[in-house]
């Protein structure tokens, strides 16, 4: 299985290289061979489950393909049912992002460039999921980050997209030191870095990581709150929007930023109770932030944003509290409900030509049928509406966080009811309430091959909860402990009945947004993001600021002046009174040398 | 008699007379062609004797009563001496319109005083020694005030005159002293007497003539000469004292100090540090302020000298010296002769060598720019060229020195910081070569047109920035081949 594992990951790398060295030029063949390779890895990753059906391949590796003395890393992919699921997620979502964007990206200028990226994603991708070791995590780790950054800032002569990259890159490079740290310091713990064994270590003693376990589990759940997007280093995602909406959906919503919740999970094992706790704590905090910030967006593609920050917030949290298959299902069926709304969001923007404000949309029900329905498919299924998939992940999430800890579940349940008012909104207001604007009244349905995957993607939510991914995810990380499922069900249902009640006398026929003169000043703050930007950014000028005045001042006085100046002062001091010896006068020089030698003889001789 | 001992010697005086007969017999106008025609020949005679003449390295041959020894170490210098006065003939060929008295003499003293020094790396006693010395001297008198309708270079040859005669006259009464202190003038004798009859005698002596010898390498305190002689002397002749005379003195002062070595006369060689201390310094603090360029070349020398000392105490003490002094004498040499011939090219008749000169090289002709360029980085010592690899040499034999005796400490630490310190000299240069600054440039009187190079000196440039990189990038061929010279050369 190995070897086929491994075409499936280096199929995207060779097309991404073969676009880069080939076919630049031909926007058509790139495309085409970034979607064939795609598919290659979906068909490739299809095969592979259905050999294995969720058991565990043995590991073939490459034993010593890196050694620093006594450190070595090998090379080989880990192939369970946890992989071998998000595999299928990755490539089948990815596949059908893919052939969208040959349809959306058709008039852009760089088309090969942009499916070059694509590609370069893929490999990245599939190399954390088939990672067996955090060395080889850490670096597709890294290229994810690499290829997110050339994506987001694919329009990068537009600066507010170049921006954005440069803070997507930065923010995660701040999470990813830390995470950098929590690997050495597993493996000077630990003496290992391979996932298996580190599960071996940790099983026979669990507390082998010994006094600094949950400090090490905090470094390493860093790399998840860069690259999740947890608070407080959320403030990216949002941003990262700025890049074509088939990249949002792939990266920004439904894979990469999960790869940290897939970490998680991968080496969940390593958390301490106290280290799971915080986890816990930071997700539930993000989700309830984040849906409170998603409330007052005007923008369609940021309010979806803020609704990954928070539906990943909620899957952090079902880590927290103990349920990483939990967590795991709820970031599969979001992969596919939450891919399945940028793309429609997409469609929209397109038809719309990009018009990305809602208040300026508006009577896309009629016009636009397919990307309704499923556009509201997915809606249900992020509210949690039975029978669609997000149904079932999130009622198991209300239900761990009821059996495990009862703020939690309070939260849990208000961001419920955030969420559906916040998606009703945008619903309302886009899709149902009247044309407001001269693109609106005129626009029509995508071509299809938009069309299809997002019907591709709206059967896949629909039937996501029936097909036992839970149960696969429950052989892979054990089955969870979950609290009363009727209460749970209970909470769930009535939030999405507040939701929609409050959305719907709100927003039914409304032309602007009254919330906003309701809430006053709360609203502004919601809409500001709760100033997060501004802080950090004022932070990093006064640190930066300060920093750069303590440098230049000691380069300035120390370094140049009492060390470089002082002994060139020195030096040119001391060759000019030597010089002074070099009278041009023979006598002199006759003299000097007779004393010179008179000298050598009294020291030396007498 | 053994003849064979001295065949370079011969051959080489009777070029010299060749040329001095062909001078007279040639028309006027083909006498230009002298340099160019010695120059060949030295270069015909190097390569026959590394690979002609059946010179056997590996062993160790003495003839004339003791007067004269055939080892690798002399072969070594003897092939340096050669290639340095090539490089000199050379470097004359263009410079012998500005030579009033004809150019067969000039070829002819060089000649004569290259016979100087390959005696002197052979001299075994005190009167070879003396001899070599002087018959390298006198013709220097003639040379260095060559160009007689110069003021300048009358001043240098005067100078060099009255204050090489004072060397003379101290290196005389070292050597009647060390005779009335031993009883023999033959070195490898006085290694076999012990206990010395007089002690006191044979040390004062010994500093004498080490004091006499000190004139010729130009280290402190017997440098004064060296800036004003360099700077009046025809720019050929300057390179030569700069690379022949220096390399020569450093020849008969690690043979003297070869068979007196002993620890009675210890002093010497803490005498010798502190001098190289001193010369280190004066070199490099000099250098700083220094623009006339031939000038400049002098403190290089005095540094480089002082850098070399280290070599010599360590080969007096009886670590491997030998290897690391040919290196650097060999760096030193491609780096100097590179630069003095560029200087020699750039400057015009009568005009101060100084650095404006070098303004806007770059623009003029980018080939001697780089030429200058490389040579003034390898003489600053920075890697990877041939210069810091022979600084680096040294400083290792003082590290291992200063296992044993915490004082070389001090050496060292002068040393490294004489090497920063030089680091001055050389952004001057390439600053004057590549960026030479407006109000410089406005100065400058000169066209900026390109300097017309001949070819032998195209030839020799290159040979001497080959030199300079392969030595710095590919040290190991060059010290394997100094190692297979000296195999047989122990100093005991």
């Amino acid at each position: 299985m190995a070897p086929l594992a491994l075409i499936a990951l280096f199929l995207p790398l060779a097309s991404a290289v073969a676009i880069a060295l080939f076919t630049r030029r031909n926007a058509s063949v790139s495309a085409g061979i970034s979607i064939g390779a795609s598919l290659g890895a979906f068909l490739i990753s299809a095969l592979i489950f259905n050999q294995l059906r969720g058991a565990t391949a043995p590991e073939t590796l490459n034993p010593n393909w890196l050694s620093i003395g006594d450190f070595k890393v090998d090379f080989g992919v880990t192939l369970d049912a946890l992989s071998q699921l998000m595999l299928l997620v990755v490539t089948g979502v990815g596949s059908a992002i893919h052939i969208y964007s040959w349809g959306y990206m058709r008039a852009d200028r760089s088309v090969s460039r942009y499916f070059a990226g694509l590609s370069l994603f893929m490999f990245s991708m599939l190399g954390i999921v088939l990672a067996r070791n955090f060395v080889q995590m850490f670096i597709f780790w890294e290229l994810v980050g690499v290829s997110s950054y050339l994506l987001i800032g694919h329009w990068y002569e537009r600066a507010s997209a170049a921006d954005a990259a440069k803070k997507a890159f930065i923010t995660n490079r701040i999470g990813d030191f830390g995470f950098l740290l929590g690997i050495l310091m597993v493996w000077a713990a630990l003496g290992t870095i391979n996932f298996s064994s580190i599960a071996d270590i940790m099983k026979a003693n669990p507390l082998a990581l010994g006094a600094l376990g949950t400090g090490t589990g905090l470094l390493i759940f860093c790399g998840c709150v860069g690259k999740s997007a947890q608070f407080p280093l959320h403030v990216w995602l949002p941003d990262a929007m700025e890049g074509p909406t088939p990249v949002s959906a792939l990266i920004h919503a439904a894979t990469m930023v999960a790869a940290g919740v897939y970490m998680l999970c991968r080496v969940f094992i390593l958390f301490t109770p106290e280290a799971l706790s915080v986890i816990a704590w930071i997700g539930g905090g993000t989700a309830i932030l984040a849906a409170l910030m998603a409330v007052q967006q005007n923008d369609i593609k940021r309010i979806l944003a803020y609704s990954t920050l928070s539906q990943l917030g909620y899957m952090v949290m079902a880590v927290g509290l103990g349920g990483p298959a939990t967590a795991m299902f709820h970031l599969t069926t979001h992969a596919f409900f939450k891919a399945l709304l940028f793309l429609g969001a997409g469609s929209v923007i397109y038809a719309l030509h990009h018009e990305q404000d809602i208040w300026k949309m508006g009577g896309l029900k009629s016009k636009m049928s397919v990307t309704f329905w499923t556009f509201l498919i997915a809606t249900l299924a992020l509210c949690g509406v039975p029978p669609f998939s997000g149904f079932f992940s999130k009622d198991e999430i209300l239900a761990l966080a009821l059996g495990h800890n009862m703020p939690l579940f309070v939260i849990a349940s208000i961001v419920a009811v955030l969420t559906t008012f916040y998606m009703f909104r945008l619903v309302i207001v886009a899709f149902i309430n009247p044309a407001k604007s001269d693109p609106a009244s005129h626009a029509h349905e995508s071509p299809s091959v938009m069309t299809l995957p997002l019907v591709f993607l709206a059967v896949l939510t629909i039937a996501g909860g029936f097909i036992g991914i839970d149960k696969l995810y429950e052989v892979a990380l054990g089955k969870t402990e979950l609290g009363n499922h009727t209460v749970a069900m209970a909470a769930g249902l009535g939030a999405f009945a507040i939701g929609l009640i409050a959305a719907w006398t709100l927003y039914a026929n409304a032309t602007a947004d009254s919330l906003t003169t309701r809430l006053g000043a709360m609203a502004h703050w919601m809409r500001d993001r709760f100033y997060f930007d501004e802080c950090y950014e004022w932070l990093n000028r006064w640190t930066q600021e300060l920093l750069a005045t303590v440098a230049d001042w000691f380069d300035r006085w120390i370094i140049a002046g009492a060390g470089v100046k002082g002994l060139s002062l020195a030096a040119e001091l001391g060759g000019g009174l030597l010089r002074l010896m070099q009278t041009g006068n023979v006598q002199t020089y006759a003299l000097l040398i007779a004393l010179a030698t008179a000298l050598l003889f009294w020291r030396y001789i007498l | 008699m053994n003849l064979q001992l001295i065949t370079l010697e011969v051959v080489v005086t009777l070029i010299g007379a060749t040329i001095l007969l062909g001078s007279l017999w040639l028309p006027a106008d083909k006498r230009r062609h002298l340099p160019l025609v010695a120059a060949a020949a030295l270069v015909v005679l190097l390569i026959a004797h590394c690979f002609a003449m059946g010179v056997d390295t590996t062993t160790t041959l003495h003839g004339f009563g003791g007067g004269i020894v055939q080892d690798g170490f002399a072969i070594c210098l003897k092939r340096l001496f050669l290639a340095s006065a090539a490089f000199v003939l050379a470097m004359s060929a263009p410079f012998v319109e500005r030579l009033r008295a004809g150019p067969g003499e000039f070829c002819a003293l060089i000649l004569f005083a290259l016979v100087g020094m390959l005696f002197a790396a052979s001299a075994n006693d005190f009167v070879m020694l003396f001899v070599s010395v002087e018959l390298i001297t006198v013709t220097f008198y003639v040379l260095t005030s060559f160009q007689r309708h110069e003021t300048r270079s009358l001043e240098a040859g005067a100078k060099y005159l009255i204050l090489g005669g004072v060397a003379t006259g101290l290196m005389v009464f070292g050597i009647s002293l060390i005779f009335a202190g031993s009883g023999t003038m033959s070195l490898r004798e006085i290694s076999k007497l012990d206990p010395l009859p007089n002690l006191m005698l044979f040390n004062a002596g010994l500093l004498l003539v080490v004091a006499g010898l000190g004139f010729k390498i130009a280290i402190v305190p017997f440098q004064l000469w060296a800036p004003d002689v360099y700077q009046g002397s025809p720019t050929p002749v300057t390179a030569f004292l700069a690379v022949g005379s220096k390399i020569a003195g450093f020849a008969l002062l690690m043979r003297l100090l070869r068979h007196t070595s002993r620890p009675e006369t210890g002093f010497l060689l803490d005498a010798l540090a502190a001098l190289a201390a001193f010369s280190m310094i004066y070199g490099s603090l000099c250098a700083i302020w220094q623009r006339q360029l031939k000038r400049l070349m002098a403190y290089i020398g005095i540094s480089s000298a002082g850098y070399l000392l280290i070599g010599v105490i360590a080969m007096a003490k009886g670590f491997d010296g030998t290897k690391a002094i040919l290196f650097y004498l060999a760096a030193y040499l491609f780096a100097a002769m590179a630069t003095f011939t560029v200087i020699g090219l750039i400057s015009k008749e009568g005009e101060d060598e100084r650095s404006e000169i070098l303004n806007g090289l770059h623009k003029r002709s980018p080939g001697l720019a780089l030429t200058l360029t490389l040579s003034i980085v390898s003489l600053a010592g920075i890697p990877p060229l041939a210069g810091f690899f022979g600084k680096f040499l040294l400083l290792q034999l003082l590290l291992e020195m200063a296992v044993n005796n915490a004082a070389y400490y001090w050496l060292l630490g002068i040393a490294l910081a004489c090497i920063v310190a030089s680091l001055a000299f050389f952004f001057g240069i390439i600053r004057a070569v590549y960026w030479p600054s407006d109000v410089a440039l406005s100065r400058a009187t000169a066209p900026a047109a390109p300097i017309p190079t001949s070819l032998p000196l195209k030839i020799s440039l290159a040979i001497c920035v080959t030199g300079i990189i392969l030595l710095g990038l590919q040290p190991d061929v060059f010290l394997d081949l100094i190692q297979e010279t000296v195999r047989a050369f122990r100093w005991q």
